[in-house]
Order: C-alpha cells, then sequence, then structure tokens
C-alpha cells in the first residue's frame, strides 16, 4: 500500500491543485494584504471586510482554477479582489455625487468627466495596490496591464499631490 | 518620494473578523469546489487516507539491517470502499497525513516545480518517456497542455509511537503495531510524471503516466499484516480488513480507497490488460455532474485517464492509447 502515497500525491496533485496549497498559511499571509487594499478603496469600516469577505469566499470557490505555475497565489487572489472592487463600484455609481454637477456646470462634459472620473479610479486603484496590498511596482504593472514605468510615474505623481494634501491636513 | 506616510496606514484586520471568516471559509471545506467534475476532492480525500493507509508498509529494522530486497510495483488495482467520514477524523486528529507514521522525512531529490509544455514531443524529451498518447479523441477533445513533474526520491523515517497514537485517536485499540517499525526507514523513487490534458469546451479530460514508482520493501516485512493495518485505519472493521488484507497480492497491487457513496467502481479491460475504472455521479445545482477515473498498467508503466466524459467515450480513449 505504500505505493498509494507515490501514485495518489501525484495524480491528485493534477487534480485537486488547490489542495496542494497550504490554504491556512496563505490566508494568514494574504489577508491582511487584501483587507488593506480595500481599506484603501473604501476605507475603513464594515465595507472593506465585507468586500474582503467576498473576495475570499469566491477564491475558496474557484480554488480549482488556481495554478501555481502560472500565477502566485497572491497575484491571483488580488485580480479577484479588483473584480470585486470594480462590482462594488459598478453597484455604487449608478447615482453621482452631487459635487460632480460642479464639474458640468464648470463646463466639462459628460466624456471629460468620465474621462477625469476614470483617471481618479485608476491613481485610487494604483495606490491600494502598492500601499493596501503591498505590490512592487512590477507586480502591479503586471496586475493592471500598465508598464512598469507607467506605474511609477502615476504612482510618483499621485502620491505627491496626496502628500501635499497630508500636509495641508486636508487627509 | 516620502511615502511614509501611505505605508503607515496599513493596519491589521480586527482579529474576530479574521476568525470569523476562516471559521466561514473552513466549514466550506467540506463542499467541492466549483468543478467540472467533482471525482477530484473524492480522491484527494481517497489520497489522505492512501498515505495514512499506505505508509504502514514499512521496513523492520532487522529486515533493514540486510538490505533492501523487493521492490514495489504497480500490477493490478484493487478498489476498496471507505467511509468518507473516517477522512474527518484524521483530519481532525492530524492535518498532514503523511506524518502520522513518520517523525522525519528527508527529501533525497525534489521535484522541483511542475513544468507546461506546448507539445508531447517536448515533455516527454523533458521527461525522459517516451509519451504514449490516445489515437482517438472523442467530443472534438483537443491538446490543450503537457505538463511533466519531476523525478523524486524521499525517504521516511517511522515512529510507532505516532502510529499508536493515531490508532488511539481512531478508537482501534485492538490493533497490534510491530515493534520493529520504529525507527524503520522507507525509500521512495518517484519517476517523472507526465499529464496531458485535453480540453474542449466544459470537457475535459487528463491523460497521466509514469513507470511504477519504487518502494523499498524489506525482505521479512509481512505486507498482509501492514496492509490490514491500514486498512483498519480507513475505517474496515477487523474482520473485512483481515479478509481484503488476505486476498491481495500486495507487492503488485495498487489498493484504491474508494469514498462510499459518492463512487462506483468497476473492473474493466484496457489494452487487453486488467483496468479499474472509478465513476461519480451527483446531482447539484438541477444539474448532474460527473466524473471518471481510469487506471491501468502497460508493462511497467501506470495510466490514468480521468475526466468528466462520459465513460463509454473515457474507455473509448484509453483504449485508443499507444
Amino acid at each position: 500500500m505504500a505505493s498509494e502515497l507515490v501514485v495518489y500525491s501525484r495524480l491528485t496533485a493534477w487534480l485537486a491543485p488547490a489542495r496542494e496549497a497550504d490554504w491556512e498559511a496563505l490566508y494568514a499571509a494574504q489577508l491582511p494584504r487584501v483587507y488593506n487594499f480595500f481599506r484603501f478603496r473604501v476605507g475603513d469600516g464594515p465595507v472593506a471586510e465585507d468586500l474582503t469577505a467576498i473576495t475570499f469566499e469566491k477564491a475558496w470557490r474557484a480554488r480549482h482554477r488556481y495554478r501555481r505555475d502560472l500565477a502566485a497565489f497572491s497575484t491571483w487572489l488580488l485580480a479577484i479582489a479588483r473584480n470585486v472592487a470594480a462590482d462594488h463600484f459598478r453597484r455604487h455609481r449608478e447615482h453621482l455625487p452631487l459635487a460632480a454637477a460642479e464639474h458640468v456646470a464648470a463646463g466639462d462634459t459628460p466624456a471629460e468627466l468620465a474621462e477625469r472620473r476614470s483617471d481618479e479610479e485608476r491613481e485610487r486603484e494604483l495606490v491600494a495596490l502598492k500601499y493596501g496590498a503591498g505590490l512592487t511596482n512590477r507586480a502591479i504593472a503586471r496586475q493592471t496591464g500598465l508598464s512598469e514605468t507607467n506605474v511609477g510615474t502615476l504612482l510618483h505623481r499621485t502620491v505627491r499631490t496626496l502628500r501635499a494634501r497630508w500636509d495641508e491636513g486636508g487627509l | 518620494m516620502d511615502d511614509r506616510f501611505l505605508h503607515d496606514q496599513r493596519r491589521d484586520p480586527d482579529p474576530a473578523f479574521a476568525r470569523n471568516l476562516r471559521e466561514r471559509l473552513r466549514a466550506g471545506e467540506g463542499e467541492a469546489p466549483e468543478r467540472r467534475f467533482r471525482l477530484a476532492p473524492a480522491l484527494a480525500a481517497a489520497a489522505a487516507v492512501a498515505v495514512v493507509a499506505g505508509l504502514v508498509f514499512l521496513p523492520s529494522v532487522r529486515a533493514a539491517a540486510q538490505g533492501l530486497l523487493d521492490f514495489f510495483r504497480v500490477r493490478n488495482f484493487a478498489a476498496v470502499e471507505f467511509d468518507p467520514a473516517r477522512l474527518e477524523q484524521l483530519r481532525a486528529t492530524q492535518n498532514d497525513p503523511a506524518m502520522f507514521l513518520f517523525d522525519h522525512k528527508e527529501v533525497l531529490q525534489d521535484p522541483g516545480p511542475r513544468q507546461t509544455y506546448a507539445s508531447a514531443a517536448e515533455a516527454a524529451a523533458a521527461a525522459g518517456l517516451t509519451l504514449l498518447t490516445p489515437a482517438e479523441l472523442p467530443s472534438g477533445l483537443a491538446l490543450d497542455r503537457v505538463e511533466v513533474q519531476g523525478e523524486a526520491r524521499a525517504r521516511f523515517t517511522a515512529s510507532t509511537a505516532r502510529l499508536r497514537a493515531l490508532l488511539d485517536a481512531l478508537d482501534l485499540r485492538d490493533v497490534e503495531v510491530p515493534r520493529e517499525l520504529d525507527g524503520a526507514t522507507v525509500a521512495v523513487h518517484l519517476q517523472p510524471l507526465v499529464a496531458q490534458v485535453y480540453r474542449k469546451d466544459k470537457l475535459e479530460a487528463s491523460l497521466m503516466q509514469s513507470m511504477s514508482p519504487e518502494v523499498d520493501l524489506p525482505a521479512g516485512a509481512d505486507p498482509a499484516q501492514l496492509g490490514e493495518i491500514g486498512l483498519r485505519i480507513l475505517g474496515l472493521d477487523a474482520g473485512e480488513a483481515r479478509r481484503f488484507a488476505g486476498s491481495v497480492d500486495w507487492r503488485n497491487t495498487l489498493v484504491v480507497p474508494v469514498p462510499a457513496g459518492a463512487s462506483s467502481f468497476r473492473e474493466v479491460t484496457v489494452g487487453g490488460g486488467r483496468g479499474l475504472l472509478v465513476t461519480t455521479r451527483e446531482r447539484a445545482d438541477g444539474r448532474t455532474r460527473s466524473g471518471a477515473l481510469l487506471l491501468w498498467t502497460a508493462g511497467d508503466r501506470v495510466l490514468a485517464l480521468a475526466g468528466n466524459l462520459d465513460e463509454r467515450d473515457l474507455l473509448l480513449m484509453a483504449e485508443s492509447v499507444r
């Protein structure tokens, strides 16, 4: 019967790849990253916890799709987290904030307004990936499809703006 | 760029939230993941039990001193049903079933990460194996990828205290543990394994093959006695375990634990030889999902074909493997 150790350990490695992963260790290591990613996106509070929980539940249900030869677990998990965040913002964007009307009144066309919002969204996500999830610029580039240089440039500009607002007490 | 103020914004999740979420996920671990078929969890469960059961095959110290004289070679398959609840008992006892009996594992050759190749020829070259491939691909299946897991060698050292603790935890107090087991070592040699994965939409079939693994068995070991202990760990009662153990050629037979109720199995003929077909079928979300695993040998080669094809197509595909 010792052969079962040999044969099954290999067969099941293909058949149930997620079982290879040490889920306990992955959970402990990745929970703070995912949680902080959402904190940077939606702030402290129950929403960040809810979105974190949704991400891990989705990941667990889809664990057979995770193949560690294709992507690091954190990359895979954060890709799910980004989708969860996108779904969340899509659901909550049906009603524009009143402040958005200022831009329209100031002469921004809806297309310009959308572009501005898109840029802000991207910057917020880059900051969340960098400082919430703790990704390197290279890893962020892989996640977002941007070039590493572009990520660095955008982050530098965004952080400089945030730094200024921080110093002014505006954050 | 001074970005310390942003790094400083990171916070650890609330411990209660972290604990509750983990418990929720853990509670769902008994459920199978969203798979195209559910054979894998069943097999993984079986594997975990098989690992436990398999590890009782250990050389005695005396025999080890005489040298390792025999090797295990897979020639036949025999299925044995077990109660899936036993797996939960085993998990509750210890997370890593492989260490139920061993207190030391020495990796002699690391297989390295699994490698993916675009063609069977590249994979065959990497594995040093002449690949057998199916001539018939039912339902429009086409080769998706080929994966190779490298050669590996490991040596385990047994602890009768661990085995006794396991048996006690399972309330198997009537099982005798051979004293000479303590400190015995077993060496395992895994040959490269190649998996050819075929897909078509939601259909998938993986043909896995490897030369037979080598497991050192000492002269003087009583495979039937040790196998009987393994069967008791699997949950068979004393009478069943003794009858099954006495009917199996343990040196050439791969015993396949099949979760009772979730699957069925039968002996089939593949390429003129005997094989074992394990099938699962269940209804979930209003749909019937099925999966199958076919095991057979060709010379010294062990083959497995697993997928969500129907039984007829799986056998057709296996029969065409050359």
